[in-house]
């Protein structure tokens, strides 16, 4: 969704983050410097870690189709850090590292990011449970209750079985 | 002319307060004549939206730039089509456009359910008006479409509903124009359906609040709403649908979904919507679970409020979000007073919806039905908590060790994928398990074959594709819900011919004929299958490449190879486009050109925003995408971005797929009436 520019609402956020860039492209230029020179990556390698990043201004936007400037700067900063013999993970933690962990689109998992991640299985559990312990009840009921097993159908009459359930479900639900 | 759309929502406002007052009166005293008459509110307040819609609708089409919405909208070279679908191009007149829909919906429920029903009626009403009322609070007070352009003393340019002090009104030559992204067909009819379905979600609710009320909590209402839940309901998939498909031919990333606030908006009553279209089969047969089925009714209504709220209100600062307005407060007072409002009635009515039925087996469709309805509750609750994410953080981070952030795509894919891989199990497996109970013979039977499919298609994907573990289950998942649908098919098929001795395509349709509602159902749940085909295809096999070219370079993707011919240059009504050119061969057989372009719009709006114009080449098998993403000096060289899309189309054929299976199961059919004259049975032994 990288076309529509939150430009307006973002630009107090953009400067400090083209100061970032800046800053960190200066470091890397300064090491590159004094590192030896390895080829410069293609677009298609840089672009495979940036389609692992956000883009840290945009909501949800991937680092390797935002149109922002700053993105710009960034995917640069990769291409840089790629000539230099970094690899994407050592990439991303360092970004992770400047920009905090909106650049993966996900919390980190660690301390109490950790709940976020368990989350669903929290939902689970107790959704589960719940639906258990209710259905439960009511089975309980039915065999308290009044016996109502309903007979299955024999599987010698197979089609008419199945014909019959169709038109006992459609019956019914009319 | 400005000043009658003003006066036309005043007047509607006046008469949504006093239709609501009128209703629950004539309600309450058993005064059959002030029904009637707040039943005429409904028509009069809707035929005072239509006249506030037609006038905006002749601001915008005769370019009249002293109404400040029309100068933001609208441009002297904009064409006629998008200075009309300006109407909801921005935050005014899309919430005047909202209204609009909602009177639309208000006087057809009123027209087609008058003569049913006749104790529910006024609290009908009365709901209808109170949201009308409402929403044209907020269209009066908080974001008027009719607010007037001034020119203030010190030079600069106001929106105004009365004239500042020492402020002339201002004359524009030109106005702004529509944003240029939302200059694309797609995105003119989008907000149309999704608004048709969002708004329609009224329906259910009006009956639901009505029955609470009324306490009439019997199976009767729950029939009639069915279909009026339905109907929006294939609107609201129509509208997401559109959204991505405008995303995907629009936006250029070569994705149609990223989790956007705004896209979680519009999926998130669709999950509800679609639980409860699930679970009221078990109150209609059963009886029972019908707390739940309010519970359904009013949050899927709510959070279409949320969703208004979200994506109107700028709260969280979203792409989509090109409004920030004062309409915050208003949305939130509604959404919360409306939640404590319904709880405080449902829990007022809790004894009326006990359920004198219980559950038989775990193993029966009806706890299949409960599962798929956990399944979507937790899928529409983890969206929820995403999308409102960075606004928890905000709260969370003020005390806690917690970052604040916003999520995106990877936790959203991450957390809910194995919920809907799930649902999906479900969606193949519940038709085939028997209502009340199913034997160990029946399931052995039924489950075999899809079953076998299945592993099939698991193997047959792994083989063939990559060798990834998701892709290979969700492909085996696939196979199994193919294996179950089509299993129904051919044995309902059979089974009419054995026993009425019908032919194989006249069983067949007779079968769908015979059992519209049934098999609409299994064709909506074979476009969902198609859908998910897609999603898998396009998720796990994307394929991208991106390359400066020269003119006569060429770039290679998978099995395309694209050759650039070089930059043109040519104008448009109100823009300016450069299009390149590149033949593209496959396997070395010649495919004929393709042309992504961009485009330059000279209106105030589009100045900096240029828009790409995709190239897609689509497939049944993949889709060619390629997006031009720049050059350089006279277009000697030029950049590109290229995305192989395997499988994508069938996502819009699924759609396609499960509107036709939703007109088959909402369609009238012959033997309604005489299954409606047939008294509602309550549970009995099968």
């Amino acid at each position: 969704m990288n076309k529509i520019l939150p430009v307006i609402a973002l630009a107090r956020r953009l400067g400090l983050v083209i100061i970032a860039v800046f800053l960190l492209a200066g470091s890397i230029a300064w090491t590159a410097g004094h590192a030896q020179e390895i080829p410069t990556p293609t677009l298609d390698q840089v672009q495979a870690v940036a389609r692992e990043l956000y883009c840290p201004l945009c909501n949800g936007v991937r680092l390797d189709n935002c149109d922002l400037q700053a993105c710009e700067q960034m995917r640069q900063v990769i291409s840089q850090r790629l000539a230099e013999g970094a690899n994407k993970a050592q990439i991303k933690q360092e970004f992770v590292a400047q920009y905090g962990p909106v650049v993966l689109g996900e919390p980190p998992r660690e301390g109490l990011h950790w709940l976020i991640w368990l989350l669903p299985v929290v939902a689970v559990i107790g959704g589960v449970t719940w639906l258990l312990i209710t259905v439960r009840g009511w089975t309980r009921q039915t065999a308290a209750g009044h016996v109502a097993a309903s007979p299955t159908p024999s599987a010698a009459a197979d089609d008419d079985a199945y014909l019959a359930r169709v038109d006992e479900d459609l019956r019914q639900i009319k | 002319m400005a000043d009658l759309g003003l006066i036309a929502l005043l007047f509607g406002l006046i008469v949504a307060a006093l239709g609501v007052v009128l209703n629950l009166l004539g309600a309450w005293q058993n005064r059959p004549a002030l029904v009637l008459a707040g039943r005429n509110a409904v028509y009069v307040v809707s035929g005072f939206v239509v006249l506030a819609v037609l006038v905006l609708l002749a601001a915008l089409v005769t370019r009249d730039y002293s109404v400040a919405y029309v100068a933001n909208q609208v441009s002297n070279t904009q064409e006629l089509f998008y200075n009309i679908s300006s109407l909801w191009g921005g935050q005014a007149g899309s919430l005047l456009f909202w209204t609009f829909i909602l009177s639309v919906y208000a006087v057809a429920l009123t027209l087609a359910q008058w003569k049913r029903q006749p104790s529910l009626r006024p609290y009908i009403s009365a709901v209808l008006l109170a949201v009308q009322l409402f929403f044209l609070t907020v269209l009066i007070f908080a974001a008027n479409p009719f607010r007037r352009l001034w020119l203030l003393p010190d030079g600069t340019t106001a929106a105004a509903l009365f004239a500042p002090a020492g402020a002339m009104p201002a004359a524009l030559s030109d106005g702004s124009g529509l944003s240029p992204i939302l200059q694309n067909y797609w995105m003119v009819i989008h907000p149309v359906m999704l608004y048709l379905g969002w708004i329609g979600m009224i329906v259910p609710f009006a009956f639901a609040v009505a029955a609470l009320v009324t306490r009439q909590l019997g199976n009767e209402w729950i029939r009639v709403i069915r279909r009026w839940t339905l109907i929006p309901w294939m609107f609201l998939t129509i509208g997401i649908l559109m959204g991505s498909q405008w995303a995907y031919v629009e936006l250029g990333w070569g994705g149609y979904w990223a989790w956007d606030p705004v896209e979680n908006a519009s999926f998130l009553p669709w999950l509800t919507a679609t639980a409860f279209l699930h679970s009221i089969m078990i109150q209609e047969r059963r009886g029972m679970l019908k707390v739940w089925n309010m519970a359904l009714i009013f949050f899927t209504f709510e959070l279409t409020m949320v969703g208004t709220f979200i994506t109107r209100s700028g709260v969280i600062e979203s792409v989509h979000s090109f409004a920030l307005s004062n309409i915050g407060p208003l949305f939130l007072s509604f959404i919360v007073l409306s939640l404590f409002g319904f709880l405080w009635l449902l829990g007022s009515r809790l004894n009326d919806l006990r359920s004198p039925n219980t559950l038989d087996s775990m193993v029966s469709r009806e706890s299949a039905f409960l599962f798929n309805n956990l399944l979507l509750a937790i899928i529409a609750g983890l969206t929820l908590f995403g999308t409102l994410y960075p606004i928890i953080s905000d709260g969370l981070s003020q005390f806690l060790p917690i970052e604040k952030m916003s999520l995106a795509a990877p936790w959203f894919n991450k957390v809910t994928g194995p919920f809907f891989l799930a649902l999906l199990v479900l969606m193949g497996s519940a038709p085939l398990l028997s209502w009340r109970r199913s034997g160990v013979e029946t399931l052995r039977r039924n489950f075999v074959f899809p079953l076998l499919l299945g592993l099939a298609v698991g193997a047959l994907g792994f083989v063939l594709g990559e060798q990834k573990l998701f892709a290979t289950i969700s492909f085996a998942v696939v196979g199994f819900v193919l294996g179950c649908l089509l299993q129904e098919f051919y044995r309902g098929a059979k089974a009419r011919r054995t026993t009425r001795r019908e032919s194989w395509p006249i069983a067949f349709f007779q079968l769908f004929h015979r059992n519209q509602r049934r098999y609409g159902g299994y064709i909506v749940h074979l476009g969902v299958v198609l859908i998910a085909v897609s999603i898998i295809g396009a998720n796990v096999y994307q394929t991208e490449g991106q390359a400066n070219l020269a003119v006569g370079e060429s770039l290679q993707v998978r099995s395309y190879r694209m050759t650039f011919d070089g930059l043109s240059q040519s104008a448009g009504s109100t823009y300016d486009a450069v299009e390149a050119t590149l033949h593209v061969e496959r396997n070395g057989r010649a495919l004929g050109v393709i042309t992504p372009a961009m485009h330059f719009y000279n209106t105030m709006a589009g100045r900096d925003q240029p828009t790409n114009e995709i190239a897609i080449r689509m497939g049944l098998q993949e889709d060619l995408y390629v997006v031009l993403a720049g050059w350089e000096g006279t277009g000697q060289t030029a950049s590109f971005k290229v995305y192989v899309n395997p499988l994508m189309s069938w996502m819009w054929i699924g759609g396609l797929v499960m509107i036709l299976g939703t007109l088959l199961a909402v369609w009238p059919h012959s033997r309604e009436s005489e299954v409606l004259a047939v008294a509602p049975r309550s549970a009995q032994p099968a």
